[in-house]
């Protein structure tokens, strides 16, 4: 008894976290066995089984491989792109004081703006489709990425730039040496909010301005309602979005293996 | 940096101004003087004015913000008195927070807006359904924001309190509550673009009414003038919003500046 | 003999951000024979660190030139390397790394500069640690790898800025004596910045004593104590006279809000 305790004792962690987890779904499969759903309701009701059948269904049949490709493409263009713009821009407005000034208030408004606002706009110039989806993704990471890299530039330590210019550094071995490391961890912690929006902007973007993808796939079916498709759909976007967390995750440590423990993350 | 007597402050507003507003003229020259205007791909300047005028004194935009804005309130309101008790409760027992943690982390992982079309199907397109949703997108940031804020509660401090003689009481309003209080406002801030997400996707589906209504209206008839007035007033109010609950975390805890953001 | 460092009078002014211009040296003065040691003392912003920034190159005086050797200092040069309060180690290089920052930077390859890191490295006491990230280590060693990173370039002078105050006392004292030996044996000319009236008399040939801002020159003592000084000639009556006199001197200076 008391091997068991102590066994629980030391993974009461993850054995609570899933527990809840299989609780939660056992409940709700349950719920349409113990209770009398109205009609309305029941006519949209799932339970994981037939959410789980039909997202192994769907992923065995090659029906949602296409729909995937669409979407994966879209994130990873976006997110590509708004990483080659906001880096260099992030830097040229950490390091340029008029320059900062005078973008500050476009930057503040588009960043506070929900993407979604400019979709009707961005389907009318870019048409219903893929394009529209990567401008989303790309207006959606483009901003935390480049706020995160502006402050990382902006709060370089002024010591570290003195020492390194007393040994006749110039201004791009600076850069190289000092600014970008010093702003690695802030970048990290705006890829890290990029993603999460740019699989947003997956989303919304198909869910509005296409006619493939994952996102397109759920909405149609939720027109139709197909309820089962619609929570597959969302299941797939939750483990894309867990993976992808993940892996910036140990990109962030590998590339933070010199900073203290209990600051790696933040 | 210093121009002649101008504070820094003063200077950063009238870049920031100066810029905008060269934006916009820009904007207006070259569409009038550089290159032809197709009004069926965009507008100008002198035309958004021009239907600022026309839906203000028409009363439509104020009947649309009232419209989204009812919602949006009930909804925000909701995430806030179920999203931070909850937060407050999984900081304060260990066993409540490995319990939920995973299963909230999952959720707020998840793409949430995608369920929409399901609440509108399920709720209605009125006041029902977006509320919920709006419920459902902004409860997140209050937990998970309580959450790590009374997580970072220094336990130093709770016992220099204690040591002092304080009660329960002096714990909760002296040391927990002003610790947690900037997180929670952070989390507003969040929960606030993800409120307006909620509200534009609820009437992007299926609404007759309300400015994200009026949005896709617009831009469907062609009157690019109207939908960009739409767009710059819901930009406008995330603005207020935003730069409000940041000058308000300021206001709340001067002593910490960046670490929220 | 010409002094090694002179200047003539030195006058710079800061404007801080939204606040009144102030002027932290005037008709500051400075002649430093070549492997001399000397201390600055003074009160809290008198400027000490200023004039040790403009002896770098990092800072140019709005009135007044340096010389180094006859030559007129317009930027950073080798021939100058600065060890820092605050360290200024980059916390992302390996002790290794921070060492041969300098060579580096004067593109110098691995290959010649990586054996000349390491002696260094070891000249301070840190060999095993080449490896590690500054996180890992302690004050004093961190600051060992600020004084190696100083020495790796092979400058003629050294200027420190306040280098030990950071340092618990104990620590301090081990590397006041490390620092002694180390330039004993590789006659350096040394410029030493400090707050603390016994480092400046225990380690100096001669003690520069600074007035409040703005500051220039209140009086030169020179320290004629016996070397090498050990750690028993700190408790010696004619130690305790020189600090005595360098606190007379610097009292008046003092504000006693700071």
């Amino acid at each position: 008894m008391n091997r068991y305790l102590s066994q629980y004792r030391e993974n009461e962690e993850h054995i609570l976290g899933w527990g809840f987890i299989v609780l939660f779904l056992l409940a709700w499969e349950l719920t349409p066995h113990l209770v009398a759903l109205p009609k309305g309701l029941a006519l949209f009701f799932t339970t994981p089984y037939h959410i789980a059948l039909k997202l192994f269904d769907m992923v065995t049949s090659g029906e949602v491989a296409f729909h995937f490709y669409v979407s994966g493409s879209e994130f990873v263009i976006g997110l590509g792109l708004s990483i080659l713009v906001a880096l260099p821009l992030g830097l040229v407005m950490g390091r340029f004081y008029t320059l900062n000034a005078m973008f500050d208030p476009f930057v503040t408004a588009f960043n506070a703006t929900p993407r979604l606002v400019f979709l009707p706009l961005v389907v009318l110039w870019f048409g219903f489709g893929i394009w529209s989806t990567v401008v989303i993704v790309f207006i959606g990471a483009l901003f935390p990425l480049l706020i995160n890299t502006y402050e990382g530039v902006k709060n370089v330590d002024r010591v570290l730039v003195n020492v390194v210019r007393s040994f006749g550094a110039n201004e791009w071995q600076l850069m190289k040496i000092v600014v970008l490391p010093n702003s690695m961890p802030y970048i990290i912690a705006g890829l890290r909010l990029a993603i999460g929006r740019a699989i947003l902007g997956v989303v919304v973007g198909e869910f509005f301005g296409s006619d493939q993808g994952v996102g397109f796939l759920m909405a149609e079916a939720a027109g139709n309602y197909i309820v089962d498709v619609v929570f597959a759909g969302l299941i797939l976007f939750m483990g894309i979005s867990l993976v992808m967390t993940m892996a910036v995750k140990k990109l962030e440590d590998r590339l933070s293996r010199w900073r203290p423990e209990q600051v790696k993350t933040f | 940096m210093r121009f002649g007597v101008l504070s820094e402050r003063s200077v950063r507003f009238l870049l920031g101004a100066g810029a905008v507003t060269g934006f916009f003229l820009v904007w207006e020259f070259l569409l009038t003087f550089v290159f032809t205007f197709n009004p069926f791909f965009i507008t100008k300047p002198s035309l958004m004015w021009d239907a600022t005028g026309d839906l203000i004194l028409s009363g439509e935009l104020w009947k649309d913000l009232y419209i989204s804005g009812t919602p949006f309130v009930f909804g925000f309101a909701a995430a806030v008195v179920v999203g931070i008790p909850l937060g407050v409760v999984m900081g304060w027992r260990r066993r409540v927070a490995f319990a939920l943690d995973p299963f909230l982390t999952a959720l707020y992982a998840s793409p949430l807006v995608a369920l929409a079309p399901l609440l509108i199907v399920m709720f209605g397109v009125g006041i029902k359904g977006k509320t919920i949703l709006i419920f459902l997108l902004a409860v997140f940031p209050f937990i998970f924001n309580a959450f790590a804020g009374v997580r970072s509660v220094d336990t130093l401090l709770i016992n220099v309190v204690r040591s002092l003689g304080g009660k329960e009481r002096d714990l909760y309003f002296k040391v927990i509550l002003p610790s947690t209080l900037p997180y929670i406002v952070a989390g507003a801030r969040i929960a606030i673009g993800r409120g307006i997400v909620g509200i534009i996707v609820g009437e992007f589906y299926a609404a007759s009414e309300g400015i994200g209504h009026a949005l896709i209206w617009f831009g469907d008839m062609y009157q690019l003038g109207h939908m960009f007035v739409c767009i710059l007033v819901l930009m406008i109010v995330a603005v207020i919003f935003t730069v409000g609950l940041r000058k308000a975390e300021l206001a709340i805890a001067p002593w910490r500046t960046q670490e929220t953001r | 003999m010409e002094p090694y460092i002179r200047s003539t009078d030195i006058t710079l002014t800061f404007t801080p951000k939204n606040r009144d211009p102030v002027t932290a040296l005037k008709d500051f003065r400075i002649e430093l024979n070549s492997g001399e040691f000397v201390s600055i003392v003074g009160p809290s912003g008198c400027g000490k660190s200023t004039f040790l920034n403009v002896l770098l190159g990092l800072l140019k005086p709005d009135m007044g030139e340096m010389e180094i050797g006859g030559k007129k200092i317009t930027g950073p040069g080798v021939e100058r390397a600065m060890v820092f309060q605050e360290f200024g180690l980059l916390p992302w290089r390996t002790v290794m790394a921070n060492v041969e920052l300098g060579p580096e930077l004067k593109g110098e390859s691995v290959a010649s500069r990586r054996p000349r890191a390491q002696e260094l490295i070891n000249l301070v006491g840190l060999t095993g640690f080449e490896g590690h990230f500054p996180h890992e280590l302690s004050g004093g060693m961190k600051q060992r790898v600020g004084l190696a990173r100083a020495l790796a370039t092979d400058p003629e002078v050294l200027l420190m800025d306040e280098p030990f105050a950071a340092l618990d006392a104990q620590t301090r004292d081990l590397m006041q004596a490390e620092l002694l030996q180390i330039w004993d044996k590789h006659k350096k000319t040394v410029l030493f910045v400090t707050h603390s009236i016994e480092e400046a008399a225990y380690l100096s040939d001669r003690v520069i004593v600074m007035t409040a801002r703005p500051g220039k020159t209140k009086r030169i003592i020179k320290i004629n104590l016996p070397r090498p000084r050990g750690y028993e000639m700190r408790l010696s009556p004619e130690f305790n006279d020189i600090k005595l006199d360098i606190w007379n001197t610097l009292k008046d200076e003092l504000n006693p809000r700071e």
